[in-house]
């Protein structure tokens, strides 16, 4: 479960200060799927990233798994996403130079108890559909795929909850379709908890609850 | 230490897929790059070492030997010269010894055309050595270096062999004015000797020792001419100097104590402390060798650090995609450290090998002609450890210091810049 409370995020000091957020309160439940919406410059990206823990808030306090993750030291932190978040970025996140396969299962290396990580990535991989694209390279495969591949690598460690920043921002309808299936299937079948930020009206039908923002604020959620 | 292993086999898997399954033109030109710097770094200071070395080689070679034993200072000559050489020769690490009776002559080419006795004719004041031919061959190489005619004979006595620069003409070095102006084999010269003796002499052969500063500039009649010029039955056991060579270069010091140490009372000193003008000019060159060996690393370190650096850099935003999925700071830093001694090794080891596989042998068969003697690379092991040490130490920092500041900065800036 997520927990956010007067969520505060401002850029800059003085007069050009923005006030990216303005006092967030949130509460995401274990096994939901929601959707964060709004219009450019709402504040939905900077409140995903800082409950994804790429970015800091200027106040508030965000709990996840009853866990104040704000608080955490960056070692932490970085420990923190790497086993209990998984983050799915809007375009270009896969390294190159790794295969599909090696993609997914980059997260798991460090863990030298798993010794069946390359398995558990090829399981994923059939999950989100590409099985057959293993020893693929990352610009040998679509858009498409490659979004297919990041969510892959983001649930690889198995993570409490799944973060998408506008995953298919940069995918064709079908593509878009593909994916957001995908996190509706994962969401239904393995009662994945996932937060997503879009800007597409018709992404509704897949979520379970739509958070709607406005200049900083949540609009009704 | 789960941890720490952990990482370290993070880091290995990013750094070795970044490098061979990522942009290959990139890491041949890193590597090439670094191979180059490093036989820059070696060769320059090779050529000067190589230049030290011949100097050196040529001077040992030529005029000096390794040890040389002189008279005491309040002495003109060694007495019992027969004995001392016997003693000198007991000494472990000795190879051979020659011995040498000298005096200053003044030669005169073209004297007879002279139409008065006071004209000026081609000559000039050069040492004259008396010297036994089969003692002296087996310790310099002059006997080796004829350029025109033969080398002295044990029984010569109405010959004189000529360095190029008393010769002159076309071979020497030195100005045509400062030599006997081009005598050729089988000419005259006329000796006058400080205790009023002169001495017609046929040249039987000039040499060319390369070795501009002095071997070149000597003349030499065999011992038993020497002494009969002397005049003194005396001479005929007594020497201005003894050259001892020794089984080995680089011992003088330790041969010229364990000469001391036998008890011979006499100047006993390494050729280098007679190197006078010579050592000022290898001094030149060693300071030379260090000024252009300490810029070459700086630079050398300034390109591997730019080089790695823009590579670093080109992959800010990855660095910034794998912190956000939570890869430990310290293998993404592993990683790149990792990187950085690869491309240091694998430029070193290519670097050292068109050193030891082409240049080196290029050399040995293509010997540079300097005017003291035919120069090869020299390569010393402590500066191919050093330059090794010091582009390793680059490429780390290269490697680290970009990939560091890359940490240090938000995950939100390394990955869309804001």
């Amino acid at each position: 479960m997520i927990l956010v409370k007067n969520l505060l995020k401002q850029y800059g000091h003085g007069p050009s200060a923005v006030q990216a957020l303005k006092g967030i309160d949130l509460k995401v439940e274990e096994g939901e799927f929601i959707a964060i919406m709004g219009r450019s410059g709402s504040g939905k990206s900077t409140l995903l990233r800082i409950l994804g823990l790429l970015d800091m808030p200027s106040g508030g306090e965000v709990q996840i798994d009853g866990i104040n993750a704000l608080k955490l030291a960056e070692k932490e932190k970085a420990r923190f996403r790497l086993q209990m978040l998984g983050y799915v970025f809007q375009e270009h996140s896969l390294i190159a130079e790794l295969t599909v396969l090696e993609n997914v299962y980059l997260p798991a290396v460090s863990d030298l108890a798993n010794t069946n990580y390359k398995k558990r990535a090829g399981e994923i991989l059939e999950i989100v559909g590409l099985k057959d694209r293993v020893k693929h390279y990352p610009s040998e495969i679509s858009g498409g795929e490659q979004q297919r591949v990041a969510i892959a690598r983001a649930l690889m460690n198995q993570p409490r909850t799944l973060f998408a920043d506008e995953p298919t921002a940069s995918l064709d309808a079908d593509s878009s379709k593909v994916v957001l299936d995908l996190f509706s299937r994962l969401n239904k079948d393995l009662k994945q908890t996932i937060v997503m930020v879009t800007h597409e009206p018709e992404d509704r039908q897949y979520v379970d609850r739509v958070v709607w923002m406005k200049d900083g604020r949540i609009v009704n959620g | 230490m789960k941890t720490i292993l952990g990482n370290l086999k993070l880091a290995l898997f990013l750094a070795f897929k970044s490098m061979f399954k990522g942009n290959k033109w990139a890491l041949g030109l890193i590597i090439v790059v670094m191979a180059f710097s490093f036989v820059n770094l070696i060769f320059t200071s090779a050529v000067i070492s190589g230049v030290m070395a011949t100097m050196d080689s040529q001077m040992v070679n030529t005029v000096f030997s390794n040890v040389i034993v002189s008279p005491r200072q309040d002495k003109y000559y060694i007495d019992r010269a027969d004995e001392i050489e016997a003693r000198i020769s007991q000494v472990a690490g000795v190879s051979e010894t020659c011995a040498h009776l000298n005096t200053r002559g003044f030669i005169e080419y073209g004297w007879k055309e002279k139409a008065l006795p006071w004209d000026r004719v081609k000559s000039g004041s050069w040492n004259v050595l008396g010297i036994d031919p089969l003692q002296e061959a087996r310790v310099t190489t002059i006997g080796h270096n004829m350029i025109d005619g033969q080398y002295l004979d044990e029984n010569d006595t109405s010959s004189i062999v000529l360095g190029v620069e008393v010769a002159g003409g076309k071979s020497a070095q030195t100005s045509n004015f400062l030599t006997l102006g081009g005598v050729n084999v089988g000419e005259k010269v006329r000796v006058s000797y400080p205790n009023g003796i002169q001495r017609e002499y046929t040249v039987k052969g000039i040499f060319r020792a390369r070795e501009m500063m002095q071997a070149d500039h000597l003349a030499f009649v065999t011992h038993k001419e020497m002494v009969s010029v002397l005049g003194r039955s005396e001479f005929a056991n007594r020497a201005s100097e003894i050259l001892v060579k020794a089984d080995r270069n680089g011992v003088e010091e330790n041969l010229a104590a364990a000469l001391a140490a036998t008890g011979i009372d006499l100047e006993i000193r390494g050729w280098k402390e007679y190197g006078g003008s010579y050592r000022s000019v290898i001094s030149t060159f060693e300071i030379i060798g260090a000024i252009i060996g300490g810029t070459g690393l700086v630079v050398a370190a300034i390109v591997m650090f730019i080089v790695i650096y823009i590579n670093v850099l080109s992959k800010k935003r990855q660095i910034g995609i794998l912190r956000a999925i939570g890869i430990p700071a310290n293998a993404v830093l592993g990683s790149y450290l990792i990187q950085a001694l690869t491309y240091a090794v694998m430029g070193i080891t290519l670097g050292w090998l068109l050193i030891r596989l082409v240049l080196q042998p290029y050399f040995i068969f293509n010997p540079i002609d300097f005017p003291f003697g035919f120069l090869s690379l020299n390569i010393e092991s402590a500066r191919i450890i050093g330059s090794a040490i010091g582009l390793t130490a680059a490429a780390v920092l290269a490697g680290l210091i970009p990939s560091w500041a890359v940490m240090r900065e938000s995950i939100i800036q390394t990955i869309w810049g804001v």
